[in-house]
């Protein structure tokens, strides 16, 4: 390619070659190429991202089978269906997989794939990263489920406490398969939330200053600084439980210098702020749909960008209040009292900020803001129970029981599950081109509010009659016999509105009506391409004069040129004012994150057998990074 | 044509579902034939029960069962005679030398019925099972290799290298009256 080809600008390109040439030349610049692969090779965000979310739906699907195995177990006393072998292993892959595998994974999914289209630019930052992330998080993912098939599925509960997860009473290699899971999604985590931090800051399209960013791009940089701060505290407990059960160090045995409480310090230090690494992102979905059902832009835009970042802050600073029961002193139980009902302020702030944008609005009831309003009833009311089990005696009483089981699906289901599944039904025509159904999204919403309320509001009745959490069978006699039943049959409506949800989705895209760009009238910059959007997302990069640029911009967009056509460019712009600062190449389709992650993969299964496979498995992950970051002389390589 | 390999690979990896599986709550009828060894006259070595090869000899090559193992080593203060395996009033249990020979049945007739000069029988206070899982623990102690399933370090101090190491032996003195 000559000097002159490869900077070949698009502004002059249609009136020298005719209409369309752009789209055609940046088609051959930016796409995916077909076969097996191609597939395989793609650094394209909007592939991965949907590779990603389908992925993780799939796991949180997997691990519904799991919840009604126990449900099933449940509806009647000292049953015999699961072994309690089998049980322990059930409900801590159900944990682990809908933490680890589900609610984190999906989250940045849903943001590897929106956060490029909302800040309006062609590709995420490091998207060769993207795809080695994703990689990582499917093959740990595989792993964790193949080993449950081979009856090595972890038992040890979803955050497994030492001594329990330790090499005294932890035989074998269940313990050594979560910890690994963990490092697998620490990986992947990690990988995106830097490519989210790098997009948001130095990507967004010319003229999106700091107040003009949409709030839910606001919520993924918020969560990718928690991944990057959060992650690491779990990556040093689950490496270093690894050597304690591996290696024989004593991180976490007393009679040798160790400190048992320091696992739970390690993951809690991680384990709270990551409740809210997953629930921001479903806030800032929200905040960011819920414009386009009432009509209006959003209430305390401000408030809200504010209380995400103080939510962001006070995560940080509450996660002793698992640990109540541990015997700390008191001083501290005091201090996490209040900073955990503190995060209630700005959680209230964001509730009024909605609830004002509503009233204040002209709501159109439409599927995604019927998840919303779902959303509100579900969420306050986890939001309740979480400011009562942060009192100190109330969780001495509670803790461990299923009140406490009622509480996290209380927040985790009706503050990040619904808005997420709202999310779904509002940005599945941008994904796909086609609509969902409205009449069965109508049936979804029902039947997942009422199946979920009466699924898990008899749980906290059943937690203050002082039925334990992981238990696999309970006696008759303590009469909880007709609430679990109950709660067993609640179940199945609960079931069967996400299996309607998955239905909806496999039929809708493939059947369903073709949507438009814009089938909401909505404000944000995703809707201004075409549905599917195409592999460099914008023909031009557009300009932003306002916080709801489609609204305030209806007769034409106004956009940005200049940019290579030949060679893949993005424009990089200053982190507040949003003004451009440089033409900057975005790497081209490479099979070498996928063998990377590969060994990488292969690295980390093995040491859990052998601490020489960091040793030897480190060769091959050294010889696939060479070969990524190869240099090829492409035109990208120039810049 | 691929999935013809994979689908040869898949029984070779369900067969070693075994190593992990546990086994909480025995059936009755295998309870009960666990305890069908039959014994030499001079009550040193025989045939163990048929049932322990049939469910692939759990006792040995599950790490499940040799942690149950150690843990009875401590409950039924095994400790108190044999130190850590290392041996004090009674003999040393990890140096590869066995008063009535290393094999399975000889050590569980000396867990059920005990041998002269002081080790007592544990019949009744041990369930068959559990006088297995003894059994696999105390051959895994002294075993001269690396097994592939072994018991872990416990939270305590430390008197020797974990089970899971290495062979314990190696990492002895040999006793002067091997």
């Amino acid at each position: 390619m000559t000097p002159a080809e490869r900077d070949l600008r698009d502004a002059a390109l249609e009136a020298t070659e005719g209409a369309g040439a752009l789209e055609r030349r940046l088609e051959r610049t930016w796409r995916t190429r077909e076969g097996f692969w191609g597939a395989l090779s793609t650094v394209d965000h909007k592939i991965i991202g949907r590779r990603y979310i389908v992925t993780a739906f799939a796991f949180l699907a997997l691990g519904g089978v799991l919840a009604m195995l126990m449900r099933l177990q449940l509806a009647r006393p000292e049953s015999r269906f699961l072994s309690a072998d089998l049980y322990n292993q059930i409900f801590t892959i159900h944990g682990a997989n809908m933490m680890f595998l589900f609610a984190v994974p999906v989250a940045e999914a849903m943001a590897v794939y929106l956060v490029p289209l909302l800040v309006g630019t062609r590709n995420i930052a490091f998207p060769r990263l993207g795809a080695f992330s994703y990689w990582v998080y499917l093959f740990g993912g595989i792993m964790l489920w193949v080993a449950f098939i081979l009856q090595t599925g972890p038992d040890v509960g979803w955050f497994a406490y030492v001594p329990l997860s330790g090499p005294q009473y932890a035989s074998g290699k269940r313990a050594d398969v979560w910890a690994q899971m963990i490092t697998f999604t620490e990986i992947s985590a990690l990988a995106v939330a830097v490519e989210i931090v790098v997009t948001v800051l130095k990507q967004r399209a010319p003229g999106m200053s700091l107040d003009r960013i949409p709030i839910v791009v606001w919520a993924m940089l918020v969560m990718a600084f928690m991944i990057i701060l959060a992650m690491p505290a779990v990556v040093t407990g689950s490496s270093v439980l690894i050597m304690d059960r591996l290696v024989g160090t004593h991180f976490f045995n007393p009679a040798e210098g160790g400190d048992v409480l320091l696992w739970q310090h390690l993951f809690w230090f991680f384990g709270h702020p990551e409740v809210y690494i997953i629930f921001l992102p479903s806030v800032g979905m929200l905040s960011t749909m819920l414009p386009s059902f009432v009509r209006r832009p959003i209430f305390g835009y401000l408030a809200l960008v504010m209380s995400i970042m103080a939510i962001g802050v006070l995560a940080f600073g509450l996660w002793v209040h698992h640990m109540f029961t541990t015997g700390l002193p008191r001083l501290g139980e005091s201090f996490f009292t209040a900073s955990s009902m503190a995060i209630a302020v700005p959680a209230g702030t964001q509730i009024f900020c909605w609830i004002a944008t509503i009233w204040l609005g002209r709501p159109v009831f439409r599927v995604p803001f019927l998840f919303i309003l779902a959303f509100f009833f579900t969420f306050v009311l986890g939001g309740m129970t979480g400011v009562m089990v942060a009192s100190v005696p109330l969780d001495t009483q509670l803790h461990d029981t299923y009140f406490v089981v009622a509480h996290f699906h209380y927040v985790l289901v009706g503050g990040a599950v619904f808005p997420l599944l709202g999310a779904i039904y509002y940005w599945f025509p941008k994904i796909t081109g086609r609509m969902m159904s409205e009449r069965i999204g109508r049936w979804v919403v029902g039947l997942l509010f009422l199946g979920f309320n009466f699924t898990f509001f008899p749980m906290h009745i059943l937690g203050l009659q002082g039925m334990p959490r992981r238990i696999y069978a309970y006696p008759p006699e303590l009469g909880w016999g007709g609430m679990n039943l109950f709660v067993s049959l609640c179940s199945i409506a609960l079931a069967a509105g996400f299996l309607l949800f998955f239905v909806d989705a496999v039929r809708s895209a493939r059947k369903g009506p073709p949507a438009g760009d814009n089938p909401w009238d909505a404000s944000t910059l995703e809707w201004a391409t075409t549905s599917p959007p195409p592999p460099y997302n914008f023909a031009r990069i557009p300009v932003v004069t306002s916080a709801a640029p489609l609204w305030d911009e209806r007769a034409a967009l106004p956009v940005a040129s200049g940019l290579s056509v030949n060679r893949r460019e993005l424009l990089i712009t200053t982190m507040g004012t949003a003004t451009p600062e440089v033409r900057e190449t975005s790497p081209q389709n490479s099979i070498w994150p996928f063998w990377a992650a590969l060994a990488t993969s292969v690295m980390l299964v093995w040491s859990i057998f052998s601490p020489w496979a960091l040793v030897w498995a480190s060769i091959p992950v050294a010889i696939t990074l060479i070969g990524w970051f190869w240099p090829r002389g492409t035109p990208e390589d120039d810049a | 044509m691929r999935v013809i390999p994979a689908a040869l690979l898949l029984p070779l990896i369900l067969a070693g579902c075994k190593r992990e599986a546990r086994e909480t709550r025995l059936d009755p009828p295998v309870a009960e034939a666990l305890g069908g060894v039959r014994v030499m006259a001079n009550g040193i070595s025989g045939q163990p029960p048929m049932v322990n090869a049939a469910q692939g000899e759990p006792y040995r090559n599950n790490a499940y069962q040799l942690a149950q193992g150690k843990r009875l080593y401590e409950w039924f203060n095994c400790q108190g005679c044999h130190a850590d395996g290392g041996g004090a009033s009674g003999p040393a249990l990890m140096n590869g030398w066995w008063r009535y020979g290393p094999d399975a049945v000889s050590i569980f007739v000396t867990l059920r019925d005990g041998r002269p000069n002081g080790m007592p029988s544990f019949r009744d206070r041990l369930t068959t099972e559990q006088m297995w899982q003894l059994t696999g623990y105390l051959q895994n102690l002294g075993a001269t290799v690396a097994a592939t399933a072994a018991p872990s370090r416990n939270d305590a101090m430390q008197t020797r290298p974990a089970e899971n190491r290495a062979p314990a032996m190696g990492a002895l003195p040999v006793s002067p009256d091997r």
